[in-house]
């Protein structure tokens, strides 16, 4: 593998493209709760008596009424949140699990003739079938999910250490996740590197409606893929910007759970940019 | 062949002023640091110092099983690992794990699991390892309060904390949190730990001699001193969070 | 964090096109340590210790002492003998049991880079000879893996013996008796051996590669150097070196040895004990 790929960018090579960081801000609802009226700078820690007013609350995400009904307990660190009368706990720390719909970083780690094998920072390794790998628009008859015809152009080959933006087709509790790369900004990244940060973190990287994600970009002359894993993508113009906006990045990580990020971000990397003669 | 200087039991644990040998009162505890976040490469991990005791906790999971055959179909397992280095003890400890080690291991497992949700997480392995770099009694409470706090920085959903502390029985007076002199020396020894989501004892070993009129003294001086180092569990756990919002609104970037 | 053994084709791009310019991603030239810190004294219950981070990667070692009798081939010198544990606290990479390729190279490299350069004066560890001599251990316990073992494992050895503290004994009567004081580093350590790695990749090599380095590596050349030395070399890895390269490297080495001797200092960390 040598870096001669980075001069074969094809047309349809997804990280062209302006929409990108958008990607997974449509649907998901509970995207940057940090940044709500309801969520509380309350840090709150398990076993931490929320209410013990359970005629009036309920628990929500991150909580557990007691067995004799008597309080709602905190299982997690995190922000107290009351929304209309769920009281929630907004996790500061916790681990990927995987739900149909998300957008993940995977790296390919091992392969077969009938599916690859995926780290996505989840308890199991994801699957990846061939028929899910196929080009957009160009679905072949007669693909029944068998090995992969090398001389059908349909089906991107992917190899081991690999990087795909994919998507989760299905999750549960008993079997491995099953991913796709069909579909917009789908497929193989050929550069660029990728940062892992906690999960529960990556909706204050992307902000109300973009905000943060959108300043990263611009600011730092970068572009940048957020996916729901806690695994972000990047590329800047040069060595230096990304090492900026890495050091951003870090810092939104640890200042997550406090009051006018977006703002300090902002100086931040103005001033960052000045110190290290950056443009 | 003997060390040159050895390991002899004082006489008396107990000092002319009346206050134990490191200048305690009797339900004093020993001075004690804790923090989380110590180890980079860990899911969770934290850090205490409990006199002279120095013990690293680290949690890695929901992680795959090895080896393979002990992974559960319908739940999750806990596993904790208890372990002491060589240079942590007077006398140089061999460096395999001893029956002791695996004893403690299986106590401390006994206590965190029913604080966790293992059935959502089938087919894979919550590990805990416990690292002691320095022992001076009442390793195994240490542990288990650093473990916990372990498993809350990982993120983990945990009903609560919990909490260990070591009363005991030394020159017929009852003392709280034992050091390592008063361990060996001593009469009687009664670790024990709390889960607060409870309030029940979920570890509980004893040995010496103990009448039954001083058993609910020791369960009562346990109570207690549980109580003061559960809220040194808790500012661990908030501190680091609460520094930053106060770094950031204090002005500085 | 998660470090997986397969690394990404484009991380391993990365690096190596940055390199091809000089360029390492934590901004470090390639001949440039990662910044280190070290803690002495910090364990009770050993009779020597450091705490030394390199970067991220952090080896916390302790020296114990025991007496015994000597090798028969040497009856009037002391022993001291270096172990390692990669702890599985120190990286997802990392399995409980027995030590393993990794754990063993660590313990021996740093071993031969002391035994070697005639630091521990073991003449000094004898208390009567033939019968009773000082039986030193250094245990290096790692407890954050982020790369090159061996050369902070190389500085937490050697300071663990500089902070020692060995009650002195002497034989009376056929008994060993405490004198009341203490062998001390001075008493115990001459020279000051470092051991460096480089790592190589392609034809580029680097001093002290940091995890993602390591993990690409085609191969390692550990130098152990006193300050005018060569003591001991390890090379490991598949890649090969040229002769010009080892040379190179070689009086590299003494170079950035004589500077990183100085920078760290390592007589601060004797301790005194009454």
């Amino acid at each position: 593998m040598s870096f001669k790929d980075e001069e074969q960018v094809s047309k349809d090579d997804n990280h062209e493209d302006e929409e990108e960081e958008a990607v997974i801000s449509e649907e998901d609802s509970d995207l940057d709760e940090f940044e709500d009226e309801e969520t509380t700078r309350n840090l709150v820690v398990p076993g931490e008596i929320l209410t013990t007013d359970t005629k009036t609350y309920l628990p929500g995400r991150g909580t557990l009424l007691t067995p004799d009904r008597s309080k709602i307990i905190s299982l997690n660190i995190g922000l107290k949140q009351t929304k209309k009368n769920y009281i929630n706990v907004i996790p500061l720390r916790g681990f990927y699990t995987p739900r149909p719909g998300d957008k993940v970083i995977a790296l390919v780690t091992d392969k077969n003739p009938v599916k690859y094998r995926c780290d996505i920072n989840a308890k199991d390794d994801a699957v990846l079938k061939p028929k899910n790998t196929m080009k957009r628009g160009r679905i072949s008859r007669g693909m029944r999910g068998g090995p992969p015809d090398r001389n059908n152009s349909n089906a991107e080959m992917y190899d081991v250490g690999d990087i795909l933006i994919a998507k989760v087709l299905s999750a549960d509790r008993l079997n491995s996740p099953e991913l796709t790369t069909v579909g917009k900004y789908l497929g193989k990244k050929n550069n660029g590197i990728v940062i892992s940060i906690d999960p529960p973190k990556i909706p204050r990287v992307i902000g109300r409606d973009g905000s943060m994600i959108k300043n990263l970009k611009n600011l730092t002359k970068s572009t940048i893929f957020v996916t729901q894993n806690g695994r972000i993508w990047l590329k800047g113009e040069d060595i230096a910007h990304e090492r900026l906006l890495i050091d951003a990045i870090r810092k939104i990580e640890r200042e997550a759970h406090t009051v006018g990020l977006t703002d300090r971000m902002i100086e931040f990397i103005e001033n960052e940019k000045k110190k290290r003669g950056l443009k | 062949m003997p060390l040159v200087i050895k390991d002899e039991y004082p006489e008396k644990l107990f000092r002319e002023d009346g206050k134990r040998l490191d200048g305690r009162e009797k339900t004093e505890l020993r001075p004690i640091k804790m923090e989380v976040g110590v180890i980079e490469n860990a899911d969770g991990s934290a850090y205490l110092e409990w006199g002279n005791n120095k013990i690293y906790a680290a949690v890695y999971g929901p992680r795959e099983v090895h080896p393979h055959h002990l992974a559960k179909p319908d739940s999750g397992i806990l596993r904790v690992f208890y372990r002491m280095t060589t240079y942590s003890v007077f006398e140089r400890k061999r460096p395999a794990p001893g029956r002791r080690e695996k004893e403690i291991s299986m106590v401390i497992t006994d206590c965190l699991k029913p604080l966790l949700f293992l059935e959502l997480y089938p087919g894979t392995a919550f590990e805990v390892f416990i690292e002691v770099m320095d022992a001076d009694g009442g390793t195994r409470c240490a542990s288990t309060t650093v473990a916990a706090l372990a498993l809350a920085d990982a993120g983990i959903p945990m009903k609560s904390l919990v909490t260990a502390v070591a009363v005991g029985k030394i020159d017929d007076q009852l003392v709280v949190d034992l050091s390592g002199i008063e361990d060996k020396a001593g009469q009687a020894d009664l670790p024990c730990a709390i889960t607060w989501f409870n309030e029940e004892l979920s570890l509980l070993q004893f040995d010496g001699d103990m009448n039954i009129e001083q058993m609910d003294e020791f369960l009562k001086l346990a109570k207690s001193a549980l109580s003061e180092i559960y809220e040194l569990q808790l500012q661990a756990l908030k501190k680091k969070y609460i520094a930053i919002q106060e770094e950031v609104s204090g002005g500085n970037t | 964090m998660n470090i997986k053994r397969v690394i990404s084709a484009i991380e391993k791009n990365y690096i190596i096109q940055n390199l091809r310019r000089e360029e390492r991603f934590d901004d470090r030239g390639l001949w440039e340590y990662r910044k280190i810190s070290i803690k002495h004294d910090i364990i009770a219950s050993a009779e020597g210790s450091a705490d030394v981070s390199l970067g991220k990667t952090r080896i916390v070692t302790g020296l114990k002492y025991d007496v015994g009798e000597p090798f028969p081939d040497m009856p009037d010198e002391g022993v001291c003998t270096v172990m390692a544990e990669l702890l599985p606290i120190a990286s997802p990479l990392f399995e409980r049991g027995p030590p393993d390729e990794q754990s063993i190279e660590l313990a021996r490299v740093v071993d031969r880079g002391i035994r070697h350069a005639d630091c521990v004066q073991t003449k000094k560890l004898c208390i009567e000879a033939k019968k009773a001599v000082y039986i030193l251990f250094v245990d290096m316990y790692v407890l954050n893996y982020a790369g090159n073992l061996i050369d902070a494992g190389g500085i937490s050895a050697l300071t663990a013996l500089i902070s020692s503290h060995i009650p002195e004994g002497k034989m009376e009567d056929g008994k060993l008796v405490w004198t009341g004081k203490y062998l001390d580093g001075e008493f115990i350590v001459k020279e000051l051996p470092l051991v460096l790695t480089y790592g190589k990749i392609d034809d580029m090599i680097f001093l002290d590669p940091s995890l993602p380095e390591e993990l690409i590596s085609d191969g390692k050349l550990s130098i152990s150097v006193t300050e005018d030395k060569i003591t001991s070399m390890q090379k490991s890895g598949e890649a090969t070196f040229s002769f010009d390269e080892i040379s190179m490297l070689a009086k590299k080495s003494i170079e950035i040895g004589k500077k990183l001797r100085k920078d760290l200092n390592f007589w601060q960390y004797k301790v005194n004990y009454e």
